[in-house]
């Protein structure tokens, strides 16, 4: 018996030795789907290393963190752009289907940006404040400061990295029904440069044409705007890490193109972008 | 002069005239203008109510898809071919559908879901799950669980779609019989640590095939039929090992108890428990596991994964009582006519019997690329570990048969004497034998998986048990999830 459960253990242990060797996938081009924040980062970023390494193809698509997070456990992506943490549901479907738990890469470092319209005379507004206005409380812009108009909501939609974010750390509670989503951050600053009485949130890197709000932790707080001296000292109360997430630890071309982006060329653009390097 | 004054008149009598025409015709156009602007205007209003018509259709719309966004359905099909090598069974190569499963959730609001998961497979409805789950909105930490789901157990709760072997092990099959209980729970998870600890209580008798003295299950609708309720218990941490993966350790305990359903009650040995309050009838099922998860990223994942689990699980008897009258029968002897009738009273009898077990598994899993995914499973589990492979069969607790008659006479008459018996006959018989139930099964199980994609795979099995009960099934399965 002793024999036989040798005999089954050492070929089981050839065979998948045998296995991983032979079917070592070898990639083609590398895909990236995810966050929409991170779209123009990752795009540039494609871009460039393209030019400077002719042989690479990198595609990269959009659809919130969530998507990208769903592609990557489905096999649709090999690298998945997020700009919030994986939830452990997430990894624990990940786990699941590759008995593996997935490989996090900081690649950037974001100010969760609040815009307002140029013309809106209100200048900062607390973590509560904003909270109470996302969630529907306030409704009024002269109950923070401005003038006797409603406040018209935009927001990002449910599979949106930055949803999941903003409504965590600053709604704390349900958006307000009323809020409007919109695909992009993008669509966003677009919304409200035409919208006297607008405001939402997005990635630092997309504010032409539209005012940002200063944000302070609390009332006694001073107010910080977001640039690279705010988000890298931890001072802007809304900052959070880009990330990028591999199935596995990356090898090849794809190590390559992560320790590209990370290096100071990488990094470079980061800040070109509009984002803050993380190196 | 003259031509110059005529020339003047002229101009004095034109420009007038041209100003009063220019003036005349700007007017037209001003007025031409102004209808312009009007049909401008209006045109421009019913496109505005035309926008705000199209506007509030996209609201309304947009609100129904909100609702339907609530509502997630998900499932599987699994459908099989079996081979059974030296086969007992009549027949020893079926395709069959092992699981069909629709799983509906509906979660109304932030933090509350509604879970439905019947099974289909052919010929029955089995309901799988059905919850109610209430998370808590703002730490986001506890979680409460009501009605039917599954015991907090890893082999348990991880799902039979993912599960990369075609069935669970045969101690978790054992001792959570169709996984899932009633009853309720507390799950504590906080988002920042990777702490996970789960309360449940239960019922206690889930799934459980506890036979009459007819051989039929008296637990076919899980209709709890004792007080006692059953405890659960788990506890799970992870530790992130850097870049190379992650180990996760943890442990569940079970505290339960379950009415004996006799008198008696054996120990594991097949021994009478004397230490048993017998007017108590309860017995236990008490034990606890101690799990590991092991994941390395080694040219994609590698997993190790394991429990041990070992305790006391107790299983009703019976006893049974049938009472059967004989018809009269008469017999003449002297002067005297005696007519007898007689009552048999059977009481037949099972003891309940609190058996030791243990049982563990191991798996080794390699996922390679995306697609391809080799599994192997080393299974073990001792139902009885007081009985010894060569006890089976001859470990047993026998009473014996006892009987006893007692004879009733009544008297009428003098000539002839008419004797009335109505005699009562009591059996009672009470053993219980050891048997396949006591038996040691060490089971491998190799699997190779092919994901076509994230919701087909195809799935080649081959379990081998290294017991006293040789049947080797090889497996060829393919699932379609959504």
């Amino acid at each position: 018996m002793k024999k036989l459960k040798t005999k089954i253990g050492m070929a089981a242990i050839i065979m998948i030795a045998l296995l991983s060797f032979a079917f070592m996938p070898a990639p083609e081009k590398i895909t990236v789907k995810g966050s929409d924040t991170m779209v123009i980062l990752a795009q540039k970023w494609a871009e460039v290393y393209m030019k400077s390494h002719p042989g690479a193809v990198i595609q990269v698509t959009g659809g919130g963190s969530g998507t990208g997070i769903a592609a990557l456990i489905n096999g649709a992506t090999d690298i998945c752009n997020a700009s919030r943490s994986m939830k452990q549901s997430e990894m624990d479907k990940l786990k699941d289907r590759y008995a593996s738990l997935g490989v996090e890469i900081r690649c950037a470092k974001d100010g969760i940006t609040i815009f307002l319209h140029e013309s809106n005379p209100v200048k900062e507004l607390s973590l509560k404040q904003l909270s109470n206005i996302f969630s529907g409380k306030t409704s009024n812009w002269k109950e923070v400061g401005g003038p006797d108009q409603d406040i018209k909501l935009y927001g990002r939609e449910n599979s949106s990295g930055t949803y999941v974010f903003f409504k965590d750390h600053v709604v704390k509670a349900d958006y307000a029904a009323r809020c409007q989503t919109l695909p992009g951050t993008a669509a966003v600053v677009n919304a409200i440069s035409k919208d006297k009485f607008g405001i939402g949130y997005g990635g630092a890197a997309y504010a032409a044409g539209v005012k940002h709000c200063a944000v302070k932790k609390d009332d006694k707080s001073p107010a910080y705007i977001a640039d690279t001296e705010t988000v890298k000292s931890g001072q802007y109360p809304i900052a959070r890490y880009l990330y990028m997430y591999l199935r596995n630890r990356p090898t090849g071309e794809m190590k390559a193109y992560i320790d590209w982006i990370l290096s100071a060329e990488g990094q470079k653009l980061v800040a070109e972008v509009g984002y803050f390097p993380v190196r | 002069m003259k031509k110059v004054t005529k020339i003047l008149l002229i101009l004095v009598l034109i420009i007038p005239m041209l100003v009063l025409s220019t003036g005349i015709l700007a007017q037209v156009q001003v007025s031409d203008l102004k209808k312009e602007q009007d049909t401008l205007k209006e045109n421009v209003g019913t496109l505005r109510d035309k926008i705000s018509g199209v506007e509030e259709r996209i609201s309304n719309a947009e609100a129904d898809l909100a609702k339907l966004t609530k509502i997630k359905l998900s499932g599987y099909i699994q459908a099989q071919f079996l081979h059974y090598e030296a086969s007992s069974v009549s027949s020893d190569n079926i395709f069959m559908l092992r699981r069909v499963r629709v799983k509906f959730q509906y979660a109304p609001t932030d933090g509350v879901a509604f879970v439905l998961q019947p099974d289909f497979t052919f010929g029955k409805f089995v309901l799988k799950d059905a919850y109610v789950q209430l998370n808590d909105r703002w730490l986001k930490t506890f979680s409460l669980w009501a009605g039917r789901f599954n015991r907090p157990a890893y082999e348990v709760e991880y799902s039979s779609s993912s599960r990369e072997v075609p069935e669970r092990s045969r101690v978790i099959r054992a001792i959570y019989p169709d996984e899932r209980a009633i009853g309720a729970k507390l799950e504590i998870a906080p988002p920042s640590v990777p702490l996970k600890i789960q309360l449940a209580l239960f019922n206690g008798n889930d799934g459980l095939t506890i036979p009459d003295a007819s051989g039929n299950n008296i637990n076919p609708e899980n209709n709890d039929f004792d007080n006692h309720k059953d405890f659960m218990g788990r506890v799970t941490y992870t530790f992130k090992l850097g870049q190379i993966g992650a180990l996760g350790i943890g442990a569940h305990g079970y505290y339960g108890k379950i009415k004996a359903n006799t008198m008696d009650v054996l120990n594991a040995d097949y021994t009478y428990n004397k230490a048993v309050d017998n007017t108590g009838k309860l017995i236990r099922k008490n034990w606890v596991g101690f799990e590991g998860q092991l994941y390395f990223d080694f040219l994609g994942g590698l997993a190790l994964k394991g429990e041990y689990i070992f305790g006391v699980n107790g299983t009703p008897g019976y006893s049974a009582k049938a009472s059967v009258v004989s018809p009269m029968t008469s017999a003449l002897k002297n002067d005297t006519l005696t007519l007898t009738t007689l009552t048999t009273n059977t009481t037949n009898s099972r003891p309940a019997i609190e058996k030791s077990f243990s049982g563990y598994y191991i798996y080794l899993i390699k996922n390679i690329g995306k697609r391809h995914q080799v599994a192997v499973r080393y299974d073990y589990y001792d139902p009885n570990t007081k009985v010894a492979s060569d006890q089976i069969g001859i470990a047993k607790w026998d009473a014996g048969v006892k009987t006893v008659t007692t004879n009733n006479f009544t008297y009428v008459g003098t000539d002839p004497v008419i004797a009335t018996n109505t005699p009562t006959k009591t059996i009672v018989s009470n053993s219980l034998k050891s048997g396949a139930g006591d038996i040691k099964y060490q089971t491998i199980t190799l699997a190779y998986s092919y994901y076509f994609d994230d919701n087909i795979k195809i799935m080649l099995a081959y379990e081998i048990p290294m017991n006293l009960i040789k049947q080797n099934i090889l497996t060829l399965r393919l699932q379609a999830k959504f």
